[in-house]
């Protein structure tokens, strides 16, 4: 190989490395070596005029390699790969290391330590670039069609969406009919329509086009392809039990939640008097009117907050979050109550009262009208027992100065949360990530908030986290944007740092199949018609962990091969050397 | 043993004037700034008429008479709870169901005037 052309680039980060670090000695030490055509020290290695800089050196010295010790290059990799870019440079000839988290911020009290280690950084990560190749991103067509897996407010919101930028959209729903669990709920605030009302609409929408299929009564159960054109298999159960084969470029993920079942016992659930919040709900929808339970006037209603929310972590299974959602639909039911008898006395029993936003207008108006609220310690639950004809809820009131009070109730009300709904069999198929508390993983919860580690794969709604109906709309139209971004262009561009396996070498062993967390390896006979594994570099995330198993060293990852990683220790261990 | 919450009581209280504390907060500015320093005025109080604990407010009752009506917690008080117009109700309350106090002849109004 013809003697490569580095540039080493030393930032100061304005004293964040310069005032622990001898830069100039990391860059003069970095210049000994023969290939090394540049290495320059500055202020900020990052600012617009340094990058200008770097790319004239590159085309004025013809440079086949970058390295910028600055800082972590979870920073700024993609900023000097793009400066690499423009200049000309593949963008996977550049190497960052990192000096300001690893020298001079950890070890500020030893000036020397510091930058010898800074020059036995930079030195591996010469070691790197000097074997770098050329790595070109890996282009994939996009099939302009998506499938939205559940058709509740979310699913149903994200297929119309998806219509209207002119995708061929797949609507999958496991019930019978549409509409998730807003079309069994009550009035809605603030505009008090009927989530029937809004079910309705968005159902003859999707009538309306022509590009949005409905399958009913049906579930996904496979996933296979690559990403931009992944075949999907749902099993259809009416009218006949059929599997179909979908293809598409994007799935969205709208699967719902699933409301928090009391146990027996807890809190008197069981007792005949005690309801869950949806239980209660359903009561107040076919009892128009002042109240009538199981024969008797209801003129006292107590509701017990936070039940199966916020539960502490030395529960097993705890719901350790807050479920967000059911204080402010608590207080909307109070006010509903009011509605159908203004003397009912209602005593609301809680931990914290989160209806934020707007919401908060509610709670003012529901304390206006009348209802009553006691604040109970998370270690001092309230306790509910029938005496008589009653119920009796007794609390440690905190705002009465803890006493304690027994409250004569017709109805107790359990304020429940909501909880993951569990779907093994869909995770399984599409590999979701589930996160601890059970509901699915975005990459992040600020930039990328419905994007999920499976490429193409999208999360919307409450299948995420605790949402309201707005809030699962707007993420379902987030969802949207994402996959249009995919599907309009028809193609998407992959990161080339994938694994690669060289057939000549594999012994078809196996052992990288079974380590694989992506099922991108498959088996492929060879020219000789011994079979060996090849790597689906659509589906590989590059994560590395087939190389170590591979007995023949056949698995390399672009960009991090063997001989890379060899090069970085050594050039980390030949300064070691010449210190003693 | 629980003290048993009567919803009846508020149900009197407010027939016989308006008594709201629905938005107090239980913040403790008017316990803060009372110069009376009265340390159950107002918050506990209306509390105790709001969960029907009519023993307490019996035994409390000096109290709603110290208040001096000078209305410093109701101009500082978060909520806008009308302090002062609650306690007058109290007073009307007590003096009838308690006291049994008769109303005042108008003519004695009339020649204070």
């Amino acid at each position: 190989m013809s003697q490569r052309r580095i540039g080493v680039y030393v930032c100061q980060c304005g004293g964040n490395i310069s005032d622990y670090v001898d830069v100039e000695r990391v860059a003069s030490q970095a210049a000994d070596n023969a290939d090394v055509v540049i290495a320059r020290t500055a202020m900020f290695t990052c600012s617009d005029a340094t990058q200008a800089d770097i790319a004239e050196d590159i085309r004025q010295h013809q440079l086949d390699g970058l390295v910028v010790a600055s800082c972590s290059p979870k920073l700024h990799t993609l900023t000097f790969r793009g400066v690499a870019e423009r200049a000309g440079l593949n963008p996977y000839q550049y190497t960052q290391v990192n000096l300001r988290e690893q020298c001079s911020w950890a070890h500020t009290d030893d000036r020397k330590g510091a930058t010898d280690k800074a020059v036995t950084l930079v030195e591996a990560g010469i070691g790197r670039t000097r074997l770098t190749e050329p790595l070109n991103p890996l282009v994939v067509d996009t099939m302009p069609k998506a499938l939205v897996i559940g058709a509740g407010i979310t699913g149903m919101r994200a297929a119309v969406g998806l219509a209207d930028l002119g995708m061929e959209v797949y609507l999958v729903e496991k019930q019978a009919t549409v509409g998730g669990w807003l079309k069994s709920m009550d009035t809605m605030y603030p505009a008090g329509k009927t989530p029937k009302e809004i079910i309705d609409q968005l159902d003859e929408q999707i009538h309306q086009r022509s590009n949005v299929t409905v399958f009913t009564e049906a579930e996904v159960v496979q996933k296979g392809g690559t990403f931009g054109n992944y075949v999907v298999k749902v099993a259809l159960h009416r009218p006949t039990e059929q599997t179909i084969s979908l293809n598409v470029g994007s799935i969205i993920v709208a699967t719902g939640f699933d409301v928090y079942q009391p146990e027996i016992g807890q809190y008197g659930y069981g007792i005949d008097g005690v309801l869950t919040l949806p239980e209660f709900q359903d009561f107040l929808k076919t009892n128009p009117g002042p109240m009538v339970y199981h024969g008797r006037p209801v003129r006292t209603v107590s509701y017990i907050y936070c039940v199966g929310s916020r539960e502490g972590r030395e529960q097993p299974n705890a719901h350790t979050y807050c479920s967000r959602y059911c204080c402010t639909s608590t207080v909307h039911t109070a006010l509903e109550v009011f509605k159908h008898d203004p003397g009912v006395h209602q005593y609301h029993l809680y931990r914290d009262v989160r209806t934020y936003g707007k919401y908060e207008l509610l709670y003012s108006e529901s304390r206006e009208k009348g209802s009553l609220y006691l604040k109970f310690a998370a270690d001092q639950p309230p306790a509910v027992e029938r005496t008589g004809d009653q119920l009796k809820v007794t609390v440690n009131d905190l705002l009465t100065s803890r006493k304690e009070l027994a409250i004569p109730s017709d109805l107790v009300v359990l304020v429940t949360g909501i909880i993951p709904r569990e779907n093994d069999a869909l995770v399984h198929a599409l590999k979701l990530p589930v996160g601890k508390d059970g509901f699915y993983n975005e990459i992040h919860p600020k930039l990328r908030p419905v994007e999920t580690v499976v490429d193409g794969v999208y999360i919307a709604g409450a299948c995420q986290n605790p949402k309201t109906a707005g809030e699962s709309a707007a993420s379902a139209l987030a969802a949207v944007t994402q996959s249009a971004s995919i599907l309009k262009k028809g193609k998407v561009q992959l990161d080339p740092q994938v694994a690669f396996i060289d057939a000549s070498e594999c012994t078809g062993c196996g052992a990288c199949l079974k380590v694989c967390p992506y099922e991108a390896i498959s088996a492929q006979s060879g020219d000789n018609g011994q079979s060996a594994y090849v790597v689906s570099e659509a589906i590989c995330k590059g994560c590395g962990g087939c190389v170590p198993e591979c007995p023949v060293e056949a698995i390399r990852v672009q960009g991090y091969t063997n001989a890379e990683i060899r090069a970085m220790i050594d050039g980390l261990l030949m300064e070691e050397v010449e210190q003693i | 043993m629980a003290t048993l919450v009567n919803p009846n009581l508020i149900d009197q209280v407010k027939q016989s004037d308006a008594f709201n504390a629905a938005a107090c907060m239980n913040c403790g500015i008017c316990t803060a700034v009372c110069p009376m320093g009265i340390e159950h005025l107002p918050r506990e109080l209306f509390r105790y008429v709001l969960l029907g604990l009519e023993e307490d407010l019996l035994a409390h009752r000096d109290a709603v008479y110290s208040c001096l009506l000078c209305r410093l917690c109701e101009v500082n008080c978060p909520a806008e709870v009308h302090i002062a117009g609650n306690v007058r109700t109290l007073r009307h309350y007590l003096n009838q169901a308690v006291f049994h106090v008769k109303r005042m002849p108008r003519a004695r109004k009339a020649t204070t005037g």
